[in-house]
């Protein structure tokens, strides 16, 4: 044969089959307006998202006085703050700076709110002993040096985190006044900004586009064309089915993994450029972002592969595919929860996002002290004198939602690999059962 | 590792080869029952070269035929070989077949162009291989100058030439055509018959079905008459036409005298028996039923009859149908 | 004779012309070639007679429409719903139930702790209708999805449109009973399980008149709340219906709506602490208003006469697409 002479093999020929059908299945879609609605909607609603994040970091986080140092008792003029600062009482009215030798002038109560911020150093020791007293309530006060070193560390006026390893969570020790009064605003933003990109990492991308846009698009990959008939015409060329299967799944992925990269870079760079910090724009981020895309592709992947099978096994194929869809939307509320659950291992989604853990823990590896801050507040977030019942931080709350440990029992990287290979076994896993049915079907 | 997957026995390392001895399409005694309906019931049939038409009122598994033997029907029954080899679930002996399915729809939103280039690729063609045989197949076909149109846009005849063009583009030994002439118009259906005699004379071997018996008469004259599933008659047309002509064929005249008419027509030596069902109607017997009609025009213009109307009840693939089965059905 | 055959109106039939398209080409060196030899044209006239039957008033009419569509489910010889669609009508039916066979059996067993936790009272009732897992999660969005599929789709995909429409009826009457015979499918599931479950209630614990006084509101409320759910389903799903051509389409963008958004609505809930995003999906927005009629725990930040405006709002888009869709359909094949 001339074909032999020219040096070809079989797998030049496959190549040749397998650009064919992939561009046709792409340019089928890129002719349906079906495509365009589906991935425009899908656009439109991770935007509607990002317009809320954009809200959100151009609003100014309101001041919360953490130590209640900025009210002043006695209406003598002079906030607690200032009066403790000078030793004065603060619940007396005759009692106040502006008495001392010299005459001190009352200061705005505004001085007091936020004066004594988070200095945490992030290390990965279990004792880390850090914080500094900004505004010198601690330092500078009358205490006895006893009371300075309340946590009886030998430092005065520092605070102590233990790390809990069987809780996975910080114990936080603080001398009287240290790192009381976080600035909430600077908090907020991180743990929203960080919140934002798992929230819509995990349920808009790796949940919502990777469920619904297979569901639209792979479902009647294949199926489609056996009902309208003109799956007659690639059958009767000499190509196994299982290859049609497989090629037509390119033409699939050709689409969708290019917009997936468009929207995810999207997000990635106006929340670059938005993201709180003093950097002009949050290279670190990127990390995530790019473990987001990851695990969103393998998750169009395995669901394309899945539903496809579905669409090939049964005419109503959808019928199936919904209480999928649902199981996995428990799956992953329940990866955010607790995501070292073993039912996790049962679904597409929980790999998937244990991708994106494992990357957020390398590019934020102080993810739990930056929760335990949030949650501690000053102090103030466990029952505290002033507020009585528990007040953690802004950003807080969402970040505690949005974030989850890595759930494997793995290093990130190992978790990481894993998930990988994990997916990637599914995905062919359904592409071996799709074919298989495919191969069986009588084409009427 | 695709190979592996491609055939259900062996792996295809090598080129697929087919049997040399073999004849093109063989079926040994091939049934196939769509749950308690029975499409195909025991076919056996061998055929080789030329052009051969298959016949069959609409269910009487002409579609079916060919679907087995494009591996898109498991027989319940019997073996079906394409090139001496099993067609279920290989696809690899469609390297030499072309298929014109029955089914109407095509990827309206694409060229024919792009349509025949793209398929073609589907038989290892490199981009520019494709793109000169589907500008070949579309020229043999005659869609040269529209094939740079969406075949959303294609007339019905147009649609059928784009399909018959795409099963050609790899020059296939075998060429199936699922009633190539449905629905199309005079001028298609003309300019499809002579794209299949074409290919008949280049040497390939060509099965095309119809229900349709003057269509298929136009084209060939190896046929194969299919009736509910089974094999009715096969060979040479004009043998089986010959078995058909001894028996008398029905014409039907409608006109103001049917008995002057009689009179005149009884003149001809082909006419067998008359018979008047009423005044103004006449049944005429004849077993040459070519010669009759070619003499009959001269009759009524010369003698001036006023006919209403000629039916032939009989000139159909139902009449010889019914002669086959012995008007048992 | 030689003279040829000609065509005008007088001419008698001669069987020739007949002939010469019958044998085709083969013959036809033979035949005569018919060529028109009339000099002048001839126009027919054209007589209509008027239609004398009686026509059917236009609800009777209607009501064929409507009775075709819901008696498919049942019985054969009307419309064909898939057996798949069967499937999980009784599916959900039976599982709608779960609350009438607890009731029962709490009842029967007559304790009195389990059977506050699954009588009728004001929770129950919101959780018959609205509640969010597994009934509105899994079972009516899906029965609404499979109802809606193909209802105006499938008819324009196979072009069996036409057979309505070239009959006497207005393409409103058509979409309208469509409408209905989906809206009544819902409502047999929904709605008639609720009355089960009420009246269950009666029976089974010999409620006495006060009793009844005292929660009939609750359950016409409910009522009312159930039908809301089953309209908004409804129209969202014929509107997509009406835009697409696929059977899977509007079921799959159906459920996407549904989910997609108080998906979408929870995120940013989680994330931002806002709710106004709930105004935007159906089931959030019906949620809130049966929370505030029924009287349950409203679990929305927001005034619920949003959520009435934007069930309203949601609604009138949709019967707005619907009706201009259908309005300018094109009865063919497509």
């Amino acid at each position: 044969m001339s074909k032999k002479e020219r040096g070809e093999t079989i797998w030049t020929s496959l190549d040749r089959k397998a650009t064919a059908i992939a561009e046709f299945t792409m340019r089928q879609y890129r002719t349906r307006l079906s495509t365009w609605v589906v991935l425009g909607v899908g656009f439109l609603a991770i935007s509607v998202v990002l317009l809320f994040y954009i809200d959100a970091m151009n609003t100014e986080i309101e001041a919360i006085d953490n130590d209640g140092d900025s009210v002043d008792w006695d209406g003598d003029g002079y906030v607690n703050g200032q009066e403790f600062k000078y030793g004065t009482d603060p619940l007396d009215i005759d009692s106040h700076p502006g008495l001392l030798d010299p005459s001190i002038e009352p200061e705005p109560a505004s001085m007091y709110i936020n004066e004594d911020d988070y200095d945490w150093d992030y290390s990965d020791a279990s004792l880390i002993s850090t914080g500094y007293d900004d505004d010198g309530d601690c330092r500078e006060s009358q205490l006895l040096p006893s009371a300075q070193d309340g946590n009886s560390d030998g430092t005065p006026c520092n605070i102590i985190l233990i790390y809990n390893a069987a809780t996975d969570t910080y114990l936080i020790y603080a001398d009287p006044n240290v790192d009381e009064d976080p600035d909430e605003d600077r908090y907020g933003k991180e743990a929203q900004h960080r919140a934002f990109i798992l929230g819509v990492g995990k349920l808009g991308f790796v949940f919502l586009l990777s469920i619904f846009i297979p569901l639209f698009l792979a479902t009647g990959l294949i199926r489609d064309e056996m009902t309208s008939g003109t799956m007659q015409y690639m059958t009767a060329k000499p190509i196994a089915r299982g290859e049609i299967f497989l090629y037509r799944m390119l033409g699939y992925l050709a689409i969708v993994w290019p917009y997936l990269l468009v929207v995810c870079s999207i997000l990635a760079i106006v929340s670059g450029f938005m993201g709180p910090g003093d950097q002009f724009f949050r290279f670190a981020d990127l990390g995530v972002w790019f473990s987001i895309l990851i695990a969103a592709l393998l998750a169009t992947l395995v669901y394309g592969m899945l539903f496809a099978s579905l669409g090939v096994l049964w005419k109503y194929g959808i019928i199936l595919a919904l209480p999928i869809a649902a199981w996995e939307l428990g799956m992953a509320l329940l990866s955010m929860s607790v995501p070292d659950s073993s039912f996790l291992r049962m679904s597409i989604v929980g790999w998937s996002m244990s991708i994106i853990d494992s990357a957020a823990y390398l590019v934020w590896p102080d993810m739990d002290m930056f929760t335990a801050a949030g949650a501690w507040a000053g102090g103030s977030g466990e029952a505290s004198i002033f507020f009585g019942t528990g007040n953690a931080l802004p950003g807080y709350r969402a970040l505690e939602w949005a974030q989850s440990d890595i759930g494997l029992g793995m290093g990130p990287y190992a978790t990481t690999i894993v998930s990988m290979v994990v997916l990637l076994c599914q995905a062919a896993f359904f592409w071996f059962i799709g074919q298989l049915i495919f191969k069986s079907k009588e084409i009427v | 590792m695709i190979p592996d997957l491609a055939q259900e026995g062996a792996a295809v390392e090598k080129e697929w080869v087919p049997e040399s001895q073999a004849p093109v399409v063989m079926f040994n005694n091939v049934g196939k029952t769509y749950g308690r309906y029975q499409a195909i019931g025991g076919i056996s049939l061998a055929l080789s070269g030329g052009v051969t038409g298959i016949l069959g009122l609409n269910g009487a598994g002409k579609s079916t035929l060919f679907k087995l033997l494009m591996g898109k029907l498991r027989p319940t029954q019997g073996e079906v070989r394409l090139f001496g080899t099993n067609p279920w679930k290989n696809p690899a002996p469609y390297a030499r077949v072309g298929y014109v399915p029955e089914n109407e729809n095509m990827h309206d939103w694409m060229t024919a162009f792009e349509f025949v280039s793209t398929f073609a690729r589907l038989h290892g063609l490199t981009r520019d291989e494709a793109k000169n045989e589907a500008e070949r197949v579309l020229e043999f076909v005659g869609l040269s100058d529209v094939m740079h149109k969406k075949i959303g846009r294609y007339s019905k005849g147009m649609r059928q030439r784009a399909k018959i063009a795409h099963a050609l583009v790899n020059d296939p030994d075998l060429i199936i055509l699922d009633e190539p002439l449905q629905g199309c118009d005079p001028l298609a259906r003309t300019t499809i018959m002579n794209v299949i005699r074409e290919l008949g004379r280049m040497g390939r071997t060509v099965l095309l079905s119809s229900h349709i018996l003057s269509e298929i008469e136009r084209i060939t004259e190896q046929i194969v008459i299919l009736h509910q599933g089974r094999l009715l008659a096969i060979g040479n047309l004009h043998a089986i036409r010959e078995q058909l002509d001894n028996i008398p064929h029905t014409i039907e005249i409608e006109c103001d005298d049917a008995k002057a008419l009689a009179r005149d027509v009884l003149n001809l030596e082909v006419v067998h028996g008359l018979q008047f069902p009423s005044s103004s109607k006449l049944k005429i017997f004849t077993h040459h039923l070519g010669e009759f009609h070619q003499r009959l025009p001269k009759i009524i213009v010369d003698n001036e009859h006023n006919v209403m109307a000629i039916n032939n009840p009989d000139d159909d693939l139902q009449s010889i149908l019914k002669y086959l089965t012995g008007g048992v059905r | 004779m030689t003279e040829e055959p000609t065509f005008d109106a007088s001419a008698p039939i001669t069987g020739k012309g007949r002939m010469d398209t019958a044998w085709g080409s083969d013959s036809a060196d033979q035949a005569t070639v018919a060529k028109p030899k009339a000099k002048t044209g001839q126009v027919f006239e054209q007589v209509y007679v008027p239609w004398e039957g009686t026509l059917n008033p236009r609800w009777m009419r209607n009501w064929a429409i409507f009775r075709h569509h819901v008696l498919g489910i049942i019985r054969k010889g009307h419309r064909p719903w898939g057996v798949p669609t069967k499937l999980v009508l009784i599916f959900v039916l039976i599982a709608s139930m779960t609350d009438v066979a607890l009731t029962l059996l709490f009842a029967v067993i007559g304790e009195p702790s389990l059977y506050e936790l699954w009588g009728v009272g004001r929770n129950n009732l919101y959780a018959h209708v609205l509640g969010f897992f597994p009934r509105n999660m899994l079972f009516y969005p899906l029965v609404a999805a499979l109802l809606v599929g193909g209802v105006i789709s499938e008819d324009r995909s196979n072009g069996t449109s036409a057979l309505y429409f070239s009959r006497p009826i207005n393409r409103f009457d058509y979409v309208g009973m469509k409408f209905l015979a989906v809206a009544t499918i819902q409502s047999l599931i929904i709605i008639g399980t609720l009355f089960l479950y009420y009246f269950a209630d009666i029976l089974s614990m010999g409620r006495g008149w006060a009793w009844i006084l005292d929660t009939f509101p609750m359950f016409l409320t409910t009522v009312f709340c159930a039908l809301l759910l089953i309209i908004t389903y409804t129209s969202i799903g014929l509107a997509l219906s009406s835009v697409s051509r696929g059977k899977f389409f509007p079921g799959i963008a159906l459920l996407a709506v549904l989910l997609g958004t108080k998906t979408l609505a929870a995120i940013v809930e989680g994330l931002f602490d806002r709710s106004i995003l709930y105004l935007l999906s159906p089931y959030d927005s019906l949620a809130h208003v049966g929370q505030a009629l029924i009287g349950t725990n409203v679990m929305y930040n927001h005034p619920w006469i949003w959520s009435l405006v934007s069930v309203i709002a949601i609604n009138a888009v949709s019967l707005y697409v619907l009706s201009v869709r259908v309005s300018s359909m094109e009865v063919t094949r497509e």
